[in-house]
């Protein structure tokens, strides 16, 4: 299915209506998303829900003043009185005048190499099975898988009084294995949810069978483990697992909103040398197929790689259209949108922390006593002190350069600006990992990565003695 | 759209239905507005109308679900088709299938509804804002900013319709003042939440949310790390309610059925002292989840979970009571037309005891208040409930507030803190954290409290 057809009268008139009360920009975002996700618990296949959501919404800018609304009932009339809607909410002096419109094509593009229409519902349901046989099969202690496979195919089109019509069809694919494993008193759970924007070849790199068995292997790993101790230590990031520790903790206080609102850490600091040199880190938008990338934000600035931090001085924020004026930066695309329904905000991509020289094996070998994050839990930061605090879902003690036992009930307390001082080593290796980052009510698919990364010392708090 | 225009368009769906299947119709009319302000101005404002409908359809013990928002006669008729599609995939099972009706008695659907908040012209809304926003701004020399400051309120209309017979539909008026104060000092920032919620804005209170926040962020600044030590830690009402969701969701029955619940196998048990009362409350017309009927068209109703500490039971869906061999208890939840039903706590609380929170705090020699907790979603295994989060507070030192603490971790279980619960506060208020929780002051014996200084713990 397509868009509703709104050819350029229509698109004129709704953008007019806009800025009849003296609107300095406007445009016009139209979104149909068809949605599909099938679910096993309990090895029940369950909740087979697919569907068709589609909206516009129609926003004008005066004087750093923004009014928004939108409706789900797409025709000329609608979204002429949401425009209507949009412009009461204005008083502005300088109405903008709409130029000629022109197709901009989207300077990257994340094709579906084979579109999720190809698979039917018994073969999403095969899929979430083989996923729950897999992961029983690693052992007997496992007790609960539950698994979901699920794709959305979303059609964006955005047009705006500067002209530019934009339209980009963007295909995401994800799977998710949660795994419970019990034996005595001991009850852990493993997770494992990779995901692209991307079609089926997803299930090429990642089988079901092998999504699984990773979860449940964490989970049973973890059956093993002791409580964590509760001390200052050495932390060494595993590939992959501290990327959503960049995010939280650094990246969320470089997102322009947060910036101007004097709400981050960072805020003034761009050219001051915060980390240490090996850290260097940045926000892509423009990997292929990468699951928080696109060709276009959701205000239809193309998608770019921003430099966060550079061999530890702090470069660029990220930002919408919006803060980018407040704080006379250029736009770095980073304008994002969870539907329809919300208004775009500086969100983070796929963030990155970038591969250094040192040696993976090394790096642990060099540890005294430490603790080495396989994976972590999800975190929360308060970007005004940069303050952050992260479960541990699975992760190692090192004692005398070795991996001696798994931890568990182990989180990490400390705030970005230390964490980035406190890198003494960046590995050669690289890994990534998928989420849904929340951020004002809106969640939005963020790609997070990170070759193995120490850090001298964190606060560790755990449970154990 | 009416409640009755959405009716007739569930009726629609549901007059397809086959003699050998059931078919439920859910729909929803949303209108909502939020205004964000920021430095004494409007930052945005945002209007909405949204409508959809769900429809899940029963076969063989089998169930399947489909959405759409385009609501022409062949859109609709397509989506029942691709619900039956969908249905013949899953697993059959006993718990699928669509309750008859059951009438909703004693319910003042007057309540839920204030006709003031459509009157509320979108001037007003953008002064209400900006009132929470300046007033917070004004807030002590110690306050640097806001975040986060926004009027918002929303009229649901809700309508059900199943060929088992159930037919209903409510409306819902709701309104909310929210303000994140920043406060700074001596290079350190803090930031708290103020919050204020009810049917219509004529029952918010301004000053009472900018104050609530400006009060919290202010008692943070100056933090360090505390040293570790075991003591009496008081929960504010913000924590108590993030604590509860975690407690809600263990009580589910889908929870306990599937192994993942700490208090599976546990009704009969005192898990806390006799003081303590838990209980959800679908009927309560303040609570901000009332409703007459809960997702699937049943009466919600007032279970009481922890009577007396003992616990009684669980919170049931159809499937669930299915399962067990019980009734529902209301619970089925339906956030947006493009779920089927889940199974939630409605409005969830501790019932409040009769001592005021500074009462509570005065009788403490050494303790810690926690204000913040950090991670409990991620920090806390919902399986054996033990948890390990951050935290941010302030030490209460011969029954007053002394030091603010911040880079501290509190650590412990959900049943160790049911069980050594030794007081609840007369202050009870609903929280939107993980549902609509109705959080009070609590205090808590022997909790470690550990900082970034090297304790003995």
């Amino acid at each position: 299915m397509t868009l509703p057809e709104l050819d350029d009268a229509d698109v004129r008139a709704i953008l007019d209506a806009a800025l009849s009360s003296g609107g300095q920009f406007a445009d016009l975002y139209v979104e149909q998303r068809r949605s599909r996700s099938v679910g096993v618990d309990d090895q029940r296949v369950e909740d087979l829900v697919t569907g068709l959501d589609r909206g516009g919404g129609v926003r004008v800018i005066a004087d750093g003043r923004t009014a928004y609304a939108f409706t789900n009932v797409l025709t000329r009339e609608a979204l002429i009185d949401a425009a209507r809607t949009a412009a009461a909410g204005i008083d502005g002096r300088d109405r903008a005048t709409i130029a000629d419109l022109r197709t901009v094509q989207p300077p990257y593009s994340h094709p579906a190499r084979r579109d999720p229409a190809e698979l039917d519902g018994p073969g999403m349901a095969d899929i979430v099975r083989r996923i729950d046989e897999a992961a029983r099969d690693v052992d007997g202690a496992v007790r609960q898988v539950g698994a979901t496979y699920g794709d959305t195919t979303q059609d964006v089109l955005l047009v705006n009084s500067e002209g530019h019509r934009h339209t980009e069809h963007r295909v995401r694919t994800r799977l998710a294995a949660r795994v419970v494993a019990a034996r005595d008193d001991v009850v852990q759970t493993g997770l494992e949810a990779p995901g692209a924007a991307a079609g089926l070849e997803l299930l090429d790199e990642h089988p079901p069978d092998q999504v699984g068995r990773r979860a449940a292997e964490r989970a049973v790993l973890m059956l093993d483990s002791r409580p964590a101790p509760a001390e200052d230590m050495t932390v060494v990031l595993a590939p992959g697992s501290g990327g959503v520790l960049f995010h939280e903790a650094c990246g969320h206080g470089m997102e322009a909103d947060i910036v101007a609102k004097g709400a981050s850490v960072y805020q003034g600091r761009r050219g001051d040398k915060i980390g240490s040199d090996l850290i260097s880190g940045v926000d892509d938008a423009t990997i292929a197929n990468a699951w928080g990338s696109f060709g276009f934000d959701d205000e239809g600035t193309p998608a770019q790689r921003t430099v966060l931090f550079d061999r530890g001085v702090c470069t660029d924020y990220m930002t919408d259209r919006l803060r980018a004026d407040e704080l006379g930066l250029a736009r770095s695309g980073n304008a994002r949108r969870q539907s329809y329904a919300h208004l775009p905000i500086p969100r983070m991509t796929n963030t990155y922390i970038l591969p250094g020289d040192d040696d993976p094996d090394e790096i642990v070998r060099a540890v005294r006593r430490g603790l080495f994050c396989d994976q972590l839990g999800g975190g929360q930061v308060d970007p005004a002190s940069g303050d952050f605090v992260f479960g541990v879902a699975v992760a190692w003690l090192i004692e005398d350069g070795e991996l001696t036992h798994p931890v568990r009930g182990a989180n990490l307390v400390g705030d970005g600006p230390s964490i980035l001082a406190r890198v003494d080593a960046v590995g050669t290796d690289f890994d990534v990992r998928e989420g849904i980052c929340g951020k004002d009510g809106q969640g939005v698919p963020a790609g997070l990565g990170n070759p193995t990364v120490r850090i001298s010392r964190i606060t560790v708090g755990g449970t154990g003695a | 759209m009416s409640a009755d225009e959405l009716l007739g368009v569930l009726d629609r769906i549901v007059d397809r239905a086959r003699a050998d299947e059931g078919v439920e119709a859910f729909g929803l009319d949303e209108t909502e507005t939020t205004v964000k302000a920021h430095d004494g101005a409007v930052e945005s404002l945002s209007s909405a109308r949204r409508r959809g409908v769900g429809i899940r359809v029963v076969s063989d013990r089998r169930v399947g679900y489909c959405y759409t928002v385009d609501l022409s006669d062949d859109a609709l008729a397509a989506a029942l088709d691709e619900a039956r599609d969908n249905a013949s995939v899953g697993t059959p099972d006993d718990g699928n299938v669509l309750p008859g009706p059951r009438p909703v008695d004693d319910f003042d659907e007057d309540q839920l509804y204030d006709a003031a908040v459509e009157r509320v012209t979108p001037d007003e809304k953008v002064e209400a804002a900006i009132a929470v926003e300046q007033a917070t701004r004004g807030g002590g020399r110690h306050i640097t900013g806001t975040d986060a400051a926004r009027y918002g309120d929303s009229v649901r209309i809700a309508a059900i319709a199943s060929s088992t017979g159930v037919r209903a539909d409510y409306r819902r008026s709701d309104a909310y003042l929210l303000v994140e104060a920043l406060a700074g000092r001596d290079g350190s920032t803090t930031s708290a939440l103020g919050l204020s919620m009810g049917r219509s804005l004529a029952e918010l209170d301004t000053d009472a949310t900018a104050a609530e926040a400006v009060d919290r962020a202010t008692r943070l600044l100056g933090g360090t790390a505390p040293s570790t030590a075991r003591l009496p830690v008081v929960f504010d009402p913000f924590v108590t309610a993030s604590f509860l969701g975690l407690v809600a969701g263990g009580l589910t029955a889908e929870a306990v059925q599937r192994g993942r619940s700490l208090f599976a196998g546990k009704v009969g048990e005192q898990l806390a002292p006799s003081f303590v009362q838990l209980v959800d409350d679908g009927r309560l017309v303040g609570g901000p989840a009332a409703a007459p009927w809960d997702g699937e068209g049943t009466p919600t109703q007032r279970t009481v979970l922890l009577e007396d500490g003992v616990l009684r039971g669980y919170l049931h869906h159809v499937a669930s009571a299915v399962r067990d061999g019980t009734s529902s208890t209301g619970n089925a939840s339906r956030p947006s037309y493009s779920a089927p039903p889940g199974l939630s706590p409605t409005n969830f609380y501790i019932e409040p005891g009769t001592t005021s929170p500074a009462g509570l705090i005065a009788d403490i020699d050494t303790g810690f208040y926690c204000q913040q907790v950090m991670g409990l979603h991620s920090g806390a295994n919902p399986i054996t409930g033990d948890f390990s989060v951050g935290a941010a507070g302030v030490m209460i030192r011969d029954g007053v507030f002394a030091e603010a603490v911040r880079e501290a971790t509190i650590a412990g279980s959900i049943p160790q803190m049911l069980e050594q619960l030794i007081a609840v506060g007369d202050d009870l208020r609903f929280l939107p954290f993980g549902g609509a929780m109705g959080g009070a002051t609590l205090v808590v014996d022997g909790m470690t409290l550990a900082g970034g200084a090297q304790g003995d713990a």
